[in-house]
């Protein structure tokens, strides 16, 4: 034989050796051409070269694994290579030492001469090249596919890592979908771990931030909200987007509890919960492949904690009774009270917003409230019932700044948060304007309403005065009356249609719901059904300014016809007096003839200058009336026109109600 | 994977294997022959490929050798050939692309080929030994030959035409069904078509089981259509949900293709207990695994034993827990007009809004007067009531009827049938709806209450002419005590009674003869269904029927039967005007005491305008009724209901 020529068994040997990742006597690693090759210097048969290139494919594999593990070891305490990347390194390992123990089987069995062909046999124990592709086929497979996932997931971390060695997972080959079980079983423990910690005891147990929930330092009022977050980038593909939210939920649950309710009863249900789905609190009871337990476990857990949860709200923190006060002292659903209140402070809120002392409003609340029937009510709820001043510009009154306020504390806070107020804060400014537009029409009628009766009294008067008195009288009684019917209609449909409705929807649904968030939610809809169906909505923001000038002219009409009223009673005092005066006279006249003329000139001059004067105060007031009643028409129109376009059908239904004769769509011209 | 480089020239240098004597030649050639029965070139057997072809291999032996060594070598080459495609096929197929199915075949492959490598291996062994000769050879790779020949054949079918999925299962069975002949052969590609169907069953069972499609590469017969919401069902006239939202897509494996509409529905049922957050969980027994092994159907069983599980569990499911009966005996009460005393009071009330056009109508306050209606009737007991809402229509009963193509509404031969009224009223477009939830919306769809709605248009406005009528006839008792006989009045009140005789047998056949014993039929059927398809075909084919029968596919007829409604409105209309233009004199003639030849003259005169007209009408109105006859006999031929119809419009046939 010659120089160069060497036996198989010494190639096996170098193969073996290549196979560890080992450059051997004759095969070695060229970088240039990224492989192990046979020098091209050694003489062997063409077959022979080929299958060693074969069966150095593994040992490719093998360096490639085995850098990939040492990098990430190397890296470890410094970098953040993660816990799932650890755990993917050591079940790398546990493969490897697998790998070594066939190697070494092998080796022992390389140590055996190969027969020739001339000569008898020696031992059957022996290795050939053949035979050695045989041996190779199996750790073959498993390593290309440990060497694709470490090409994968040389970038990723955490969840993301766990989830694309999930896609490799989906493989019909048995002997692939075993392995990568076995593989995935290691990878997903640690992360299977944080999501029981987190799940069974809030605890984001996440050093590197591999966890698919992430958590920021926020307030106690808005950590529900804004505490925990998914991170879409983290969240594994097995564990489908309901799950993670619900896990999400259940963990954010726990920690709302032990943050802003001060609850330790969350543990036993914990536990509980636990016991029920067949684990325990105790780690390392989850794996991957169990996607069903972990299921069935946060199931259990989100279902006992959630109810735990608000039934701490319920029963301790009274939220169903603080919704109610709100809706009774926020949305005047207490009439005595507001009925009072608007008694007490009008002439204070009359004033320009800069004098008021809002000291003294607080202490006219205070009378409200003791002197309605809302003294009665739990003293914690009429603590938080303060009065608000809201920033007032030049010109403002005080009606334009007052508002009631009620302090959540935690952690109702969570539910009415600022904006939440605020928006409850609208719906109050506008039911007030309302009913303070009511209340400014009751007054009305009440100066009206003996004038009506007095009326008659005004016998003595010129007929053309007497004429004009009596149509002027009616032309306010006319408009009052429509105002009124329109002040009253829109009153009832948002007392009873808007408040009352949404009241009762909201109320089945806080029955129903099953977690903070349902109830949040339940909530927001419940507040949103009342700013959309009160006008108070984007979409009818026209319609809510021509309401509010609307509102100012019917306020402008109150002080019309106060006026009005005020003259006819200064009138019908000085008639009663001139009169009275006049019987008196003649009265005196027949006892004391001294001074005939000149007082009954007097009296008579200044009987027709007053009946003159109240001609012409009838006919401005009635001119002024005239006026009123042509704008109110016009807007009133303007309003009603835009009703029928609104989307919401309860606006509709308004219209419908507005307009139940039909008295306005008849002068509608057009339809 | 490396290739293996085709350089010949690097080992010119050896000596052609014609210089050696025969022996070693033979030993040379079974060297070279195991190597390329692993595929591997040897020094003297070269491997050639046409370029761009990848799947034609041919191997060649060195020209110089011993001929008769040469022919015993090429007789190997085949199996070489076929180790080689193989090998490739595996190497492609274990790819992530190509999907669960050929990632199982390829497997089930490498383990035989792994197998035939051993066997390679321990020939070397007994070549090196010295035992093997070529004939050896020959002799020992027989049993291989068939089953790799046989395998090359499929898989170069299979990668030809580059299958996935339950192609390739079909492709291994009907092999194997072509190949039944050889024993050993069938029985390996059955083996193959077992490993590789694993995957495939799989699926099938998480799709049985759980409903759930999971099908990384779209392997699996049913598609899922996400576009289709089940929202629709209450929305759309056409939707398609329950029918297009899952749905058989190419390619279903052989041996599941007559039941894969089974399979297919029970997945489907599966699906809409997970929609209701209800969840189920198909018990679990030892045959739960599907397999195909064998020849007993196991499969079959376990497939329709999921299937009734499903379909009982679903069927209950809205049976009991969202009272399907209830929802339907309640749209019959309103829809139908079962419990109508809610209508009466709700024609009381709404009788000037509906006598308005169509588009002047609002909508709300029909809608504030039914809830109204509603509660101040017996409706207010029944839990249902706050669902029902009502909607005004835009075309009259007879165009809408026209546009709903698939109700197969005999066609009108007239072109101008068509035409739309130009006021038509709320009494004609006026349609009670109802609110239907998922999954109740199954059943209900919006089709189905469309359906509905035709009926109650319908019957609404039979019940508005018999108010009309009624009242007519009330005006007519009024003035009973005047004996008139022999005027124009009691010709009056003959006419009355026979259009009342007229509505009044039309709405009795409508109720008691269509609707009620239908509806009985269909109450009783569902009871008995089994499955929630039985109660959708059972609830259609009722409303199809109950259409049908009430004339509304009869466009001809239901033509005749308007007119002779808007007749009997004309008359009612009239008779006010009728009765007191007859009636006027005679009353002021009782005030002042006149002498009774005046009066007789007075009426005679007077009345002769009022007999004309009321002539008018009994003349039309008979004529109509009359037409009417040989339409319904010569329709009765094909609908044999209509003699019913017949019988109680026309009477016995001689009183008219």
């Amino acid at each position: 034989k010659e120089e160069n020529e060497v036996s198989e068994e010494v190639l096996v040997r170098d193969v073996l050796y290549v196979c560890q990742g080992i450059d051997g006597q004759y095969v070695k690693f060229d970088e240039n051409v990224d492989g192990y090759v046979l020098s091209d210097s050694i003489k062997v048969p063409r077959g022979t070269r080929v299958m060693v290139r074969k069966l150095c494919e593994l040992g490719w594999l093998f360096r490639k694994v085995k850098g990939y593990i040492s990098e990430s070891m190397d890296r470890f305490p410094a970098e953040d290579v993660g816990t799932v990347g650890q755990a993917f390194c050591a079940a790398l390992q546990d493969e490897l030492s697998d790998y070594y123990k066939l190697l070494a089987v092998l080796e022992a069995q390389a140590m055996n001469p190969i027969p020739l062909v001339s000569k008898s046999t020696s031992s059957s124990n022996y290795l050939s090249l053949r035979r050695l592709s045989v041996w190779f086929a199996e750790p073959t497979v498993k390593m290309r596919l440990m060497a694709v996932l470490v090409d994968k997931c040389r970038v990723l971390r955490g969840g993301a890592m766990a989830g694309a060695i999930h896609l490799h997972a989906q493989h019909g080959d048995p002997l692939v979908h075993e392995f990568m079980r076995s593989l995935l079983q290691h990878v997903c423990s640690p992360l299977f771990e944080m999501v029981r910690s987190w799940v069974l005891e809030g605890e984001l147990e996440d050093i590197f931030a591999e966890f698919f929930v992430v958590g920021q330092p926020v307030k106690a009022e808005s950590l529900w909200r804004e505490g925990y977050r998914l991170h879409a980038g983290m969240l594994p593909s097995f564990i489908s987007q309901p799950l993670a939210q619900r896990i999400l939920r259940t963990g954010k649950s726990i920690n709302f509890l032990r943050v802003c309710c001060d609850d330790r009863g969350w543990a036993d249900t914990a536990t509980e919960a636990a016991a029920a789905a067949g684990t325990t609190t105790r780690r390392g009871s989850l794996g991957y492949g169990e996607t069903d337990a972990l299921e069935t476990l946060v199931v259990e857990a989100a279902k006992r904690i959630d109810k735990h949860l608000l039934d701490v709200i319920y029963t301790r923190y009274k939220f169903k009774e603080h919704c109610l006060a709100i809706k009774r002292y926020l949305l005047l659903g207490q009439g005595d009270f507001v009925q009072y209140l608007m008694d007490i402070v009008g002439q204070e809120l009359s004033e320009p917003a800069n004098t008021i002392s809002s000291f003294q409003l607080a202490g006219l609340l205070e009378s409200a409230i003791r002197s309605s029937n809302a003294q009665y009510d739990d003293p914690d709820i009429l603590d938080r019932l303060r009065v608000k001043m809201l920033p007032h510009g030049t010109g403002d009154r005080g009606w334009d700044v007052f508002s009631l306020e009620y302090d959540a504390r935690v952690p109702l806070d969570t539910v009415f948060t600022e904006s939440v107020m605020a928006r409850y804060l609208r719906i109050f400014n506008f039911l007030w304007k309302l009913r303070r537009v009511e209340h400014a029409l009751i007054g009305a009628w009440k100066t009206m309403k003996p004038n009506c009766i007095t009326s008659h009294s005004f016998t003595k008067l010129q007929d053309a005065v007497k004429l004009q008195l009596l149509s002027t009288l009616r032309q306010c009684q006319v408009l009052w009356n429509q105002m009124n019917h329109f002040v009253t209609n829109l009153q009832y449909y948002i007392m009873f249609e808007v408040l009352e409705v949404s009241w009762s929807n909201f109320s089945n649904e806080m029955e129903v719901a099953k977690d903070l968030d349902d109830l949040l939610a339940a909530h927001d809809k419940y507040l949103h059904s009342i700013v959309e169906k009160s006008l108070l909505g984007e979409r009818s923001q026209s319609l809510y300014k021509s309401l509010f000038v609307l509102f100012d002219l019917i306020l402008h009409f109150r002080s019309h016809a106060d006026r009005l009223c005020e003259g006819i009673y200064e009138l019908q005092a000085r008639t009663r007096a001139s009169s009275l005066s006049s019987q008196d006279k003649t009265k005196s006249r027949r006892h004391t003839r001294d001074n005939p003329s000149e007082p009954g000139s007097w009296f008579s001059d200044g009987r027709k200058a007053l009946e003159q004067r109240a001609g012409e105060f009838l006919q401005n007031m009635g001119r002024e009336l005239e006026e009123i009643s042509k704008e109110y028409t016009v807007l009133l129109e303007g309003f009603l026109s835009q009703l029928p376009v609104q989307q919401h059908v309860d606006l509709k239904f308004l219209f419908f109600r507005l307009d139940f004769t039909e008295f306005y769509s008849r002068f509608r011209p057009g339809t | 994977t490396k290739g293996f480089s085709m350089d010949l020239s690097s080992h010119g240098l050896e000596r052609p294997i014609g210089y050696y004597n025969a022996a070693v030649q033979e030993l040379i050639v079974i060297d070279d022959l195991l190597s390329a029965m692993v595929g591997i070139e040897g020094r003297y057997i070269s491997i050639r490929r046409v370029r761009g072809k990848e799947d034609h291999i041919s191997f060649q032996v060195d020209a110089s050798m011993d001929l008769a060594i040469q022919e015993l070598a090429k007789r190997m080459f085949p199996l070489c050939e076929s180790y080689l495609l193989i090998d490739q096929f595996v190497e492609s197929r274990s790819q992530f692309k190509n999907g669960l199915v050929n990632h199982a075949f390829a497997a089930a492959l490498k383990a035989l080929l792994v197998d035939y490598q051993a066997m390679v291996a321990q020939l070397e062994h007994q070549f090196r030994l010295g035992r093997l000769s070529i004939q050896g050879l020959w002799f020992y790779c027989q049993p291989m030959m068939g089953s790799m020949q046989a395998l090359s054949i499929v898989i170069q079918k299979a990668s030809a035409n580059n299958f996935t999925g339950s192609s390739v299962l079909n492709l291994l069975q009907s092999q194997a069904k072509a190949m039944a002949g050889d024993n050993a052969v069938r029985s390996l590609l059955e083996k193959m078509t077992q490993c590789a169907s694993n995957a495939y069953l799989s699926i099938l069972e998480r799709w049985v089981y759980e409903g759930v499609i999971d099908d990384p590469y779209g392997e699996f017969f049913i598609a899922e259509n996400k576009s289709l919401q089940k929202e629709s069902l209450t929305q759309d006239y056409d939707a398609k949900y329950w029918r297009q939202r899952y749905s058989l897509k190419e390619g279903i494996p052989s041996f599941l293709a007559n039941i894969a509409g089974t399979i297919l529905t029970t997945g489907k049922y599966l699906n809409v207990m997970r929609e209701c957050g209800h969840n189920v969980q198909v018990p679990a027994s030892e045959n739960y695994k599907l397999t195909i092994f064998g020849s007993n159907h196991h499969y079959l069983e376990c497939i329709k034993a999921a299937y009734d599980f499903a379909s009982g569990e679903l069927l209950n499911l809205i049976k009991e827990k969202y009272d399907l009966m209830g929802k339907l005996r309640s749209i019959k009460h309103y829809l139908l007009l079962d419990q109508g005393d809610f209508l009466v009071h709700f024609m009381d009330i709404a009788r000037d809004e509906l006598t308005k056009k169509f588009d002047e109508i609002s909508v709300e306050k029909l809608q504030s007067l039914l809830d109204l209606a509603l509660r101040t009737t017996a409706a207010a007991v029944d839990p249902c009531h706050e669902d029902l809402t009502c909607c005004v229509e835009r075309s009259s009963l007879l165009k809408r009827l026209s546009t709903l193509k698939d109700l197969e509404v005999r066609t009108v031969s007239d072109g101008n049938a068509l035409a739309e009224p130009l006021n038509i009223t709320g009494l004609e477009t006026f349609s009670l709806s109802y609110k239907v939830e998922w999954p109740l919306s199954i059943v209900i769809s919006r089709k189905a209450l469309a359906k509905y709605q035709l009926i109650f248009r319908f019957l609404f406005r039979c019940k508005h002419v018999d108010r009309q009528l009624c009242g007519a006839w009330q005006v007519h008792q009024g003035v009973r005590a005047l004996n008139m006989r022999g005027t124009a009045i009691s010709r009056s009140s003959l006419i009355c009674r026979s259009m009342l005789k007229f509505i009044n047998s039309l709405l009795h056949y409508l109720t008691f003869e269509v609707l009620e014993p239908n509806w009985h039929v269909m109450h009783n059927r569902l009871q008995t269904a089994k499955s929630i398809d039985e109660v959708i075909q059972y609830h259609d084919l009722f409303l199809d029927k109950c259409l049908r029968e009430c004339l509304l596919l009869l466009p001809e007829l239901l033509k005749k039967v308007e007119r002779l409604q808007s007749l009997c409105l004309q008359y009612a209309a009239a008779t006010q005007w009728l009765i007191s233009s007859s009636i006027s004199i005679p009353k002021l003639e009782e005030h002042s005491k006149s002498s009774r030849p005046s009066r007789m003259l007075t009426m005679t005169t007077e009345n002769a305008s009022v007999t004309d007209s009321i002539l008018k009408f009994e003349r039309e109105f008979n004529a109509e009724l009359q037409s009417l006859g040989p339409i319904l006999s010569n329709s009765s031929q094909a609908e044999p209901y209509l003699t019913h119809l017949a019988q109680w419009i026309l009477g016995d046939g001689h009183d008219q």
